[in-house]
């Protein structure tokens, strides 16, 4: 395959993951979605697919909650991800790639949020202003998917210019520190995995944390078994509990 | 009141009789729903894309350009709500612009009034269970089989979280509609919100804490004692409890997340720290 056709559909698929906001935010976005479309791309999707598992646990903490944003890991995957294929390397090396340039792009994705959006949010103002619905209905279709174009061609550029680069830098590396990024990327999933306790736990529920450890940690169950179990020590509880919670409610009262 | 829908509605069905709002205003804000976050901004968040959803009720609602504008700069006002679910704030404000369109009386502020006093809710428990919980499960099932290699991994993880998704976006607008204010009064007050965000809860906390298991790893490459009675402290660890180290740093990020220390600075603390040790021979 050519190296344009490549680059196009390597943007082509940047484009297409960041609109997943513009399509039901139905998540499309995540490394274990993009990564395998990046390898079908460079001719080996099964890398891509172990890329992917690897970089969504990497990004596990990454999240768009009320004002903060994520890192960017759209970048991050994609450029990661054609590095690994492209030159080979051990799989681990995806994430000492895909951190740095998440955090890159997340610096240009909010000059784009600070001015270039709040800017058509003014834009919108004034054909509010006007009465003119359909001036505020292009603002919305140009500037939601024109930020995805801007973002998919900056990806783009990242991948002509950055996939050489970070070649020629990373034969200098030496191996202990390579090792202790492979160290470090059984570690990085803890701290997703901590901001999405912080996010859900409650005294009353923390104690179904360490139940899903101890189930995993001892008697190997898998996630998709722990799951089961969870839904089920849920319909147990909404069956069990409801009438009770609601009675102890009203005596809150 | 129906009076006026009968000639301007003559070809178009509308989603009840006593409204003006058709089928067809009725699809394009479902469409138009899935836009939500993609003109987010610091200002004041999802609202361009929020007018953009309410736009083609608008439209139907008010002829006078006045009236436009002033419903236009109603919905360009702040809006932050999990997008999944937008679509229940849109049915519930769609509903009451046209109680507004009809009845002069109707006291528009109410409109916003509500529309912020809702978001909030709305968002804690919408984030919880898209980002916590479903996601949470879809990746837990996908990364298992992902890292074999599996393709069914990504369409799994897709499938999982998008079929109750779509599900509950198409059932929020249909009820926010249906039941205008009083939908997510009724919910809320019977505590079945709350019944159902804690159980979904207890369900991410525990594919959170099989994760951190499963897919966290660290482990210590030094011994003690020399020669022949060399123990590695590791096998000492793995007695103690299995994962015991991954529990231990999964408790430190907490601690550390708690004093408000940010995440790319742990991110990249991780990273020196397990260089030093790699370079020490520690691990």
């Amino acid at each position: 395959m050519g190296q344009a056709v490549q680059v196009i559909l390597i943007i082509f698929i940047a484009f297409f993951a960041y609109m997943h906001c513009y399509m039901g935010s139905t998540m499309h976005n995540r490394p274990i979605i993009v990564a395998p479309l990046v390898g079908l791309v460079l001719g080996d999707w099964q890398t891509g697919v172990v890329i992917g598992a690897t970089l969504e646990l990497v990004f596990m903490g990454a999240f768009p909650v009320g004002a903060s944003n994520p890192p960017d890991f759209v970048s991050g995957t994609i450029i990661s991800t054609a590095y690994v294929i492209l030159s080979g390397s051990e799989v681990t090396a995806a994430v000492v790639l895909a951190v740095p340039i998440a955090t890159l792009v997340l610096l240009f994705d909010n000059i784009q949020m600070t001015f270039v959006l709040t800017w058509a949010s003014h834009l919108a103002d004034k054909y509010a202003e006007a009465g003119d619905i359909k001036g505020v209905e292009w603002v919305q279709r140009i500037f939601g998917i024109g930020n995805k174009v801007v973002l998919a061609l900056v990806v783009g550029l990242g991948y002509i210019l950055g996939v050489p680069m970070i070649e020629k830098i990373l034969s200098y590396v030496p191996e202990f520190v390579t090792y202790g990024l492979d160290v470090a990327a059984g570690v990085i999933p803890a701290i997703g995995f901590a901001m999405l306790a912080r996010m859900m736990i409650s005294k009353k529920t923390a104690a179904f944390l360490v139940l899903g450890f101890l189930l995993a940690a001892y008697l190997n169950i898998s996630v998709t078994g722990i799951a089961l179990f969870g839904l089920v020590v849920a319909l147990i509880y909404v069956n069990f509990m409801g009438n009770k919670e609601v009675a102890a409610d009203d005596d809150d009262f | 009141m129906t009076t006026i829908s009968k000639d301007e509605t003559k070809n178009l069905s509308t989603i009840s009789p006593e409204s003006r709002i058709t089928k067809k205003d009725f699809q394009q804000c479902f469409w138009r729903s899935l836009t939500l976050d993609s003109s987010w901004n610091y200002e004041r968040m999802q609202n361009i894309a929020y007018c953009y959803m309410m736009a083609p009720i608008i439209r139907r609602l008010y002829e006078d350009r006045e009236e436009r504008a002033a419903a236009l700069k109603r919905h360009l006002e702040f809006m932050s709500v999990t997008p999944h679910i937008c679509t229940l704030l849109v049915g519930i404000s769609g509903a009451m612009e046209e109680e507004n369109a009809k009845n002069p009386e109707f006291d528009e502020n109410s409109i916003n009034a509500v529309k912020s006093s809702l978001m909030g809710p709305m968002a804690g428990v919408g984030d919880s269970f898209f980002w916590g919980t479903l996601k949470l499960i879809a990746a837990g099932v996908g990364i298992a089989l992902a890292s074999q290699g599996n393709i069914m991994g990504p369409i799994l993880f897709f499938l999982i979280i998008n079929v109750p998704h779509f599900i509950l976006r198409y059932l929020c607008l249909d009820k926010g509609f249906q039941y205008g204010t009083q939908f997510f009064k009724d919910i809320s007050s019977g505590g079945i919100i709350t019944k159902i965000t804690e159980a979904a809860t207890m369900l991410g906390l525990m594919v959170i804490g099989g994760m951190t298991a499963a897919n966290v790893s660290f482990s210590l490459a030094i011994n003690v004692g020399s020669g022949d009675w060399a123990e590695s402290v590791q096998s000492y660890l793995d007695q103690i409890m299995p994962g015991l180290l991954p529990a231990v740093l999964f408790g430190i990020m907490y601690w550390l997340l708690g004093k408000k220390v940010k995440t790319t600075t742990i991110l990249i603390a991780v990273m020196v720290l397990c260089i030093i040790l790699s370079g020490i021979g520690v691990v």
